[in-house]
């Protein structure tokens, strides 16, 4: 049997099929400053053009044999297209990424434009993931939408967000459906486009800031909601920082995979939920990718991710796009020799 | 209780269970009772926090609870602060405070701004997402004693190394600290800074020894 494509791959992990080996794939930014150089672009200009956008996303799976992209690589796409405007940092040197300047202050302010959907550069990005399908036929292509609870803290202050759902609850609930809503458009939305897996991120849900009381109250059934949404192509339900207290629940909001972080305690997930669920994570990116100096510690950190039961090894994060280069190739040869045995979830041909 | 332990009791609860009103109320009553504010500042909405930071280290307390206290200590604050006399011979320190550019982390760097607030410090917050610039034209203008930045990312911490030396040009004396999750002490020793405080309730003890190490050394005990 000839091997299989990145695309294959990925979708018959999905469909938790028998495997040559585990994908080397990503729902958050995986793109690379290796690409962006040898495209002869700057990183702050690849968030604001199709075709840039799309060619470095192919360029950074290619350079580095990852079997799939994903797009877009900030979280401030959704607020901007509602007015909350964009700081592009074109003049810093380095990387940063884009964040939403105006954001609104109160409740009362809020008001979500009608065609949220066609502002912005959310159409910008329908066009790049056209670009990607053309052009890149042969890699898995992802998006990802933010949770209904992270996009309430880009369209409106955290801090008033935080404390309105204890002062303030109904008005807060009410608000969270309305974004809940959007959230549940997006999805519906990149679902028409076709794209391989959509990963919902709800980042700034974790138990670092709200008690997993609050979670099961006011982010899990809006994260359910947006789960029972996505209805033809398979989800991943991401949660960054600590997420051991609500694992059980993440579950239960039935998306068709659960990713972590480094910070989650993966051995103990796994028993918690038992061998079937698609479990992704959990390795550190910025650490492993590009402040290791020995490929050897990568590649234990690597090895320790599929061992722990990991049914794809996945940044716990977008990889921080200055890596160094044999960490990164580190990182795809060991997911791809190490992963050829069976993970808990998905056998092997 | 006396009369005063039992006020100070009253701030702290309020603190603590985060009722503003409350603790607007026990401040007011400090004031009408002859309480010295400051003693109410540190002993009654201080002791609160600490107390708060305990409850969110044990998971019992969250951000959202943290930020509620945090909103009751500056109603009680608002009410001492203008009270509080300060020695003539002392001269008050002063700081200008923000999240350094890219970087829209900023709920750490508010409760280190309130630590500030409570010390009686002058506070310049410049907020978060601050462009390197800024920090630096802030810092020349108020000439503040201390400059404290925040990064909460590991790619965000490199703009403050850029700052520092464009500080240290225009003003040697001026005190850098900086904080946020991903910043060591090795690395603000590394980027040349002059502090470095783990959490919100260090950062103030912190400043107060750099500026201290400082006077010691403009007057020669330290060579
Ligand atoms: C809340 C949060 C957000 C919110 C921020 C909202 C806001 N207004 O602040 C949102 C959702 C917007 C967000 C966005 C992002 N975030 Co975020 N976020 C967090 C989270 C979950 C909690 C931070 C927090 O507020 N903690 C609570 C406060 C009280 O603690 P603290 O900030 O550490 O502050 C204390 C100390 O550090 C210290 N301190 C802080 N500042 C200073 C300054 C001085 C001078 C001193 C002395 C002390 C000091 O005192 C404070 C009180 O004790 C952390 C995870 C974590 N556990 O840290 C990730 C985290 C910081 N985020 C991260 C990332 C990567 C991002 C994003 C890029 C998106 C993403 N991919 O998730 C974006 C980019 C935003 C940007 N450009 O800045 C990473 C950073 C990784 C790294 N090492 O670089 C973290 C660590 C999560 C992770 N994946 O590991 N995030």
């Amino acid at each position: 049997m000839s091997e299989l494509t990145g695309k294959e791959r990925v979708q018959k992990l999905f469909k938790k099929e028998p495997l040559d080996t585990m994908p080397c794939f990503s729902g958050q930014g995986a793109v690379v400053v290796q690409a962006i150089e040898e495209m002869g672009t700057q990183f702050a200009k690849i968030h604001t053009d199709a075709r840039l956008m799309a060619q470095s996303a192919i360029t950074s799976a290619r350079l580095f044999n990852m079997d799939g992209v994903v797009i877009p690589y900030d979280m401030a796409t959704v607020a901007e297209a509602m007015g909350r405007g964009i700081s592009l940092y074109e003049n810093a040197d380095g990387v940063i990424y884009p964040t939403v300047p105006n954001k609104w202050k109160t409740l009362d302010e809020i008001d979500i434009p009608k065609d949220y959907m066609s502002q912005g550069r959310l159409p910008m990005i329908d066009e790049a993931f056209k670009i990607i399908k053309e052009e890149a036929p042969d890699l898995a292509v992802g998006a990802w939408v933010l949770g209904p609870f992270t996009l309430a803290g880009q369209i409106m202050e955290l801090d008033i967000l935080l404390k309105g759902l204890k002062k303030n609850k109904d008005a807060t609930a009410a608000f969270l459906d309305q974004v809940t809503q959007v959230t549940v458009d997006m999805v519906k939305h990149y679902q028409e486009l076709d794209v391989d897996f959509i990963s919902v991120r709800d980042m700034g849900s974790g138990t670092d800031l709200l008690s997993p009381r609050m979670w099961k109250t006011l982010v899990g059934p809006n994260l359910k909601k947006v789960f029972d949404a996505i209805t033809c192509v398979p989800s991943v339900n991401h949660i960054c920082g600590s997420t051991d207290m609500i694992i059980e629940m993440m579950h239960e909001c039935g998306a068709d995979a659960l990713s972590v972080d480094q910070k989650n305690n993966v051995v103990t997930t796994r028993e918690k939920l038992g061998n079937d669920v698609l479990l992704f994570g959990n390795f550190d990116p910025y650490n492993t990718l590009t402040q290791l100096e020995d490929v050897k510690e990568v590649e234990a950190v690597i090895k320790q991710c599929i061992d722990n039961g990991l049914d794809a090894v996945w940044p716990g994060c977008d990889i921080w796009p200055d890596i160094r280069k044999e960490n990164m190739e580190t990182y795809v040869k060991t997911v791809k020799e190490y992963g050829k045995k069976a993970s808990p979830a998905v056998g092997r041909i | 209780m006396s009369n005063q332990e039992e006020i100070l009791a009253a701030l702290k609860e309020a603190v603590v269970e985060y009722e503003e009103d409350d603790c607007a109320e026990a401040a007011q009553r400090a004031l009408d009772e002859g309480i010295d504010p400051m003693v109410a500042v540190m002993d009654g909405l201080a002791a609160g926090m600490e107390e708060v930071g305990v409850l969110f280290d044990t998971n019992e307390y969250f951000v959202p609870e943290v930020l509620m206290c945090a909103d009751a200590l500056y109603k009680g604050l608002d009410i001492l602060r203008p009270h509080i006399t300060l020695d003539a011979d002392i001269p008050k320190a002063s700081v200008v405070i923000g999240s350094i550019q890219g970087d829209v982390h900023d709920i750490g760097k508010n409760l280190v701004k309130m630590m500030f607030d409570v010390a009686g410090w002058d506070v310049h917050d410049l907020g978060r997402d601050v462009p390197l610039e800024s920090f630096v034209e802030k810092q020349l203008d108020v000439k503040s004693d201390v400059l404290a930045m925040s990064a909460m990312m590991t790619t965000t911490m490199m703009g403050m190394k850029k700052v520092i030396a464009m500080v240290k040009e225009k003003n040697p004396d001026c005190l850098i600290m900086l904080g946020g999750a991903p910043v060591t002490r090795d690395v603000a020793n590394l980027f040349g800074a002059d502090g470095y405080a783990e959490s919100a309730g260090n950062a103030v003890s912190e400043g107060i020894k750099m500026i201290g190490r400082l006077r010691e050394f403009q007057k020669g005990d330290i060579k």
